[in-house]
């Protein structure tokens, strides 16, 4: 399987009353064709500027430092901004957080339909309409809706209808933001559960943005877990969940517990992540994290691969079978 | 609780928070739009203060050239710094000495108006009902007065004195800011943080004063500040229209005796322009110091 | 041991807008969020009420609190009638009964500093000026704020979002109650520091003998912080028993699928198709007989034309479906 998205050093800042602020730290990131990526982190880790800047639709305070984000070959950074709008849609598409921001609230679901179809993708009307019947068909919505206004519609169905949107001319690579947080339990298992058929029957490639492992360990094959603007740990899903190695990926999964487990006790991460106007010297979790060691203070760890396919940005990444253990327990955590 | 061993805490150890000057200060020297509206508003109050002893000249006096003749219209000069009207006055002690009717209307007015339409907003958006539907009602009906028309009238009927044109101001320019607070009095109603005092047992005016009536202060400084131009303006129109106060000396009067007497025609330019300059200045400013407010009085929640 | 809370039958239903034939036929339609439920409370009790967002689990939680009046049926505190507490009577309840937001960002005054808003129920009822410093630090610290002092002075946006739902919790706890509603607690929190409230939470809990009362869409939060556990649908309670036995053993469909729909951190989790299909509808048209049959797969006549009464199914486990019944 080739590689579709393959992103080099790609570095964005912020502008923020006169200071850069960098959200986004020489990230590495490949997805293969016809594969799903979760890329997990907590709030102001820098996925959702990472995920824009991939989209190219940045806001007008941040811009890209540096690095190369090539969608099958082509770097997409070197194209001017007009070119990149074309490719919106056709090639990368995007499923944002509320699907309400998505939808226009004046238009019916057809004619919003009809102007992604038609107008970006060349489509005569009625062979816009037939591809949108399809497209509901396929996220699980009955066409009949096609008539309906954006408030008719639940915050599942509008979901749907975002993610028939976003699939509408066969991109490459859709995006989406956290496409289940704004959604009640069942709601948001049947709109994975779409997801994921989607990815079996169509070999949809796409990048799940999301702060919750388990929507990850869900869905996704692959999984990247951000922290304070870096990838610290990137591998196949299985291997991360099952052998993590960077200490903060052990701390998640020790903060999400399993319904179908007994759990004694939760084991925070004590602090919080740091002010990226100001990061601390060294690796960016080394003031949260119990296990670190004089030198994660002083340089910061590269990324080593710990297995084919699984690298951890730690220096004490050949002791994670030990570290693991003493993960584990909740004492090592608390201080 | 009450169980709990308590070391003694030194009141002096404590690290303060920076207080409302402190910010001020520091707020202001990050955003120089508010730094400039408030040297402007600065500038002409002192002038204003000190007019007496700024102005070389009583403004209504009429003056003579040392050969007995009218000094008339003569062109700025040192003895004259902006020259003289057709009249033989002085325009400049005019200019510094009209400030003072100027700035009391504009900064009435704005007292006026922020009060009432905070007050009015704050009751009608907080108690609802038939109370809002009342004050929302006849704040339509004002709304729907013809500006310039219906403060003549008033005047015309009141006589043209500066606090009735305050008044006939407030009562026309209320509505706006009543109507803008209410909505965001209705918005600040369904935050937690209201819902939090109720269940800490608040009582509705407590509620009502302590935790809303400062989160609406922002907009009540603008629309304020608004008020500032509006009445300025306003005085200003009468005067030039001729329903102003014959005996005060005001910016307005000055522009409507130098049209009266055709100054635009000889080109005497340094009799209208510099009042015309502070009446856009002294509005200007308001507008740039609300513009400047709201970030002072509104400390953001971080980037969330 | 004695109730604390009582309910019986409690109803809280709001207007909907009408349609114009509504108007014509004089009808006013309303939306009952909260459907003649029974509640039995008792002192120390850790009780968790489970819905998707409609389910009105929110409006549960304002009744109790007296935030929001009742429609019809009864609500007692200690024996006394909610809706027809006033005065001292209802600062005394003001007092007992506190709430934790949901929003730690929404939820404080962001003009206050900490030491006004944990002041501030002790200002309202009435405690003198002099006990406000040493109550107020002593809040802080019981919170797990050791060094009260670094708070008092700052903004809240000047703090992390563990560390205002602290201040939440010691503004709630700095008058001293018996009986806490917490509302999504830790919904809007990062991941890592849900962890650290919920195990303060449970502390607390044990430490003060607190009665909770823990509002969340979330069956995994739940289970950690209440002994007991009700599930709510379109207004009626359909299933409530100890937790654990909920959890391993769900006997409504609803609940079944509420905790099958959980995604679990495993990539071994098992992927089948859900029982129940589509979505909550409104609780202002609520289907008649059992208001999940629709969503139904085993649903039967009976379920259409009967609502089904909670029945036990297990000791102090009771569920309302006619699948038990039959």
């Amino acid at each position: 399987m080739g590689t579709l998205l393959e992103v080099k050093g790609l570095s964005v800042s912020y502008r923020r009353g006169g200071v850069a602020v960098r959200a986004v730290d020489a990230v590495d990131l490949d997805v293969p064709a016809g594969a799903m990526l979760g890329l997990v982190g907590e709030s102001g880790c820098g996925k959702s500027t990472l995920a824009r800047a991939l989209m190219g639709v940045l806001p007008g305070n941040a811009s890209i430092d540096g690095g190369r984000v090539a969608l099958d070959g082509e770097d997409l950074t070197e194209l001017t901004p007009a070119k990149r709008r074309q490719r919106l849609w056709r090639e990368l598409s995007f499923v944002p957080q509320t699907s309400m921001n998505a939808l226009d609230p004046v238009y019916r679901l057809r004619d919003q339909m009809r102007e992604v179809l038609c107008e970006r993708g060349g489509l005569p009307t009625k062979a816009a309409d037939e591809r949108a019947v399809a497209l509901f068909r396929s996220v699980g919505l009955d066409p009949v809706r096609l008539t309906d206004f954006p408030h008719q519609f639940s915050g599942g169905m509008r979901q749907r209808a975002a993610i028939a949107m976003a699939l509408a001319l066969n991109p490459k690579l859709v995006i989406a933001d956290e496409p289940v947080t704004a959604l009640d339990v069942i709601v948001q298992r049947q709109v994975l559960d779409t997801i994921r058929r989607l990815g079996r029957d169509l070999g949809l490639s796409a990048i799940i943005v999301t702060h919750d492992i388990s929507v990850v360990t869900y869905l996704c094959g692959l999984t990247a877990v951000m922290y304070a603007g870096r990838i610290v740990e990137q591998g196949t899903t299985e291997a991360l969940t099952r052998r993590p190695t960077h200490p903060y990926t052990m701390g998640l999964m020790n903060a999400s517990p399993d319904l179908h487990e007994p759990v004694e006790t939760l084991v925070p991460i004590e602090g919080a992540p740091p002010d990226l106007a100001d990061p601390p010297k060294g690796c960016r979790f080394a003031p949260r994290c119990p296990l670190a060691l004089a030198a994660c203070r002083e340089s910061d760890p590269p990324p080593v691969v710990v297995e084919p396919g699984h690298s951890a940005a730690c220096f004490r990444a050949a002791e994670a079978g030990a570290l693991r253990e003493a993960a584990r327990k909740a004492s090592t955590w608390t201080r | 609780m009450a169980s709990i061993e308590l070391p003694h805490i030194a009141a002096a150890a404590r690290p303060r928070a920076p207080g409302l000057f402190a910010r001020l200060a520091r707020h202001l020297a990050k955003n120089p739009s508010a730094l400039i509206g408030v040297s402007i508003y600065l500038v002409f109050v002192l002038v204003a203060a000190l007019a007496g002893s700024i102005a070389p000249y009583d403004p209504i006096e009429i003056l003579f050239t040392e050969d007995g003749q009218l000094a008339a219209s003569l062109p700025p000069s040192a003895a004259h710094l902006l020259g003289t009207t057709n009249l033989g006055r002085d325009v400049f002690s005019q200019l510094v000495l009209g400030a003072r009717p100027s700035l009391f209307v504009g900064l009435t007015a704005a007292v006026a108006v922020a009060t009432i339409g905070s007050a009015v907003g704050l009751v009608a958006g907080y108690l609802g009902g038939w109370v809002d539907r009342a004050l929302m009602r006849l704040a339509d009906l004002v709304l729907g007065l013809p500006f310039l028309p219906f403060v003549i009238v008033l005047v015309a009927l009141i006589g043209p004195s500066l606090q009735n044109i305050v008044l006939t101001v407030a009562i026309l320019l209320w509505p706006n800011a009543a109507r803008v607070i209410r909505s965001q009095v209705l918005t600040l109603s369904q935050r937690q943080f209201i819902e939090a005092a109720r269940v800490t047992g608040a009582g509705e005016w407590r509620i009502m004063l302590v935790h809303i009536a400062p989160n609406i202060v922002p907009l009540a400084f603008l629309y304020g500040s608004i008020a500032v131009g509006w009445a300025i303006l306003t005085q200003a129109s009468l005067s030039f229209l001729g329903f102003g106060a014959t005996d005060t000396i005001s910016w307005g009067t000055m522009l409507q005796d130098a049209y009266a007497s055709q100054a635009l025609d000889r080109e005497q330019f340094s009799w209208f322009v510099p009042p015309g300059i502070c009446l856009v200045l002294v509005v200007l400013a308001g507008f740039l110091i609300s513009r400047g407010y709201e970030e002072l009085l509104f400390p953001k929640l971080g980037e969330g | 041991m004695d109730p604390l809370i009582e309910a019986f039958g409690l109803t809280k239903a709001f207007p909907v807008s009408r349609t114009w034939r509504q108007m014509l036929r004089a009808e006013r339609p309303r939306l009952k969020a909260v459907d003649g439920i029974d509640l039995t409370i008792r002192r120390g009790d850790s009780i968790g009420l489970v819905g998707e967002s409609g389910s009105g689990k929110t409006t549960v939680g304002r009744l109790l609190l007296k935030l929001t009046s009742i429609t019809s049926g009864q609500l007692t505190y200690r024996g006394d009638h909610l809706d027809r507490m006033k005065g001292a009577r209802l600062r005394g309840f003001r007092q007992q009964a506190q709430l934790v937001f949901q929003n730690p960002f929404d939820a404080l005054n962001p003009r206050f500093n900490i030491r006004r808003i944990v002041a501030e129920p002790l200002v309202n009822l009435g405690v003198p000026r002099a006990e406000h410093e040493t109550r107020t630090a002593d809040s802080l610290r019981l919170v797990g704020l050791a060094e009260p002092q670094r708070y008092l002075d700052r903004l809240p946006h000047q703090l992390s979002g563990g560390q205002l739902q602290r201040i939440v919790l010691a503004r709630a706890l700095v008058v001293g109650p018996e009986f806490l509603v917490a509302d999504e607690p830790v919904s809007m929190l990062d991941v890592s520091v849900r962890a650290g409230i919920l195990n303060l939470m449970r502390d607390l809990k044990e430490r003060l003998s607190l009665t909770s009362f823990t509002i969340s869409h979330d069956l995994t939060l739940v289970r950690y912080i209440c002994s007991r556990t009700l599930v709510m649908y379109l207004g009626r309670i359909i299933e409530q028993g100890p937790t654990e036995e909920i959890i391993a053993r769900p006997a409504h469909p609803y609940t079944k699928a509420l905790i099958a729909a959980v995604p679990r951190p495993d990539v071994d989790q098992p992927r089948d198709a859900l029982p129940i299909s589509g979505a909550i509808g409104s609780a202002a048209t609520p289907p008649s007989g059992c208001r999940l049959r629709h969503r139904c797969p085993y649903a039967f006549a009976r379920c259409a034309s009967e609502e089904p009464p909670l029945i036990e199914v297990a000791p102090g486990h009771t569920a309302a479906c006619h699948l038990h019944i039959a």
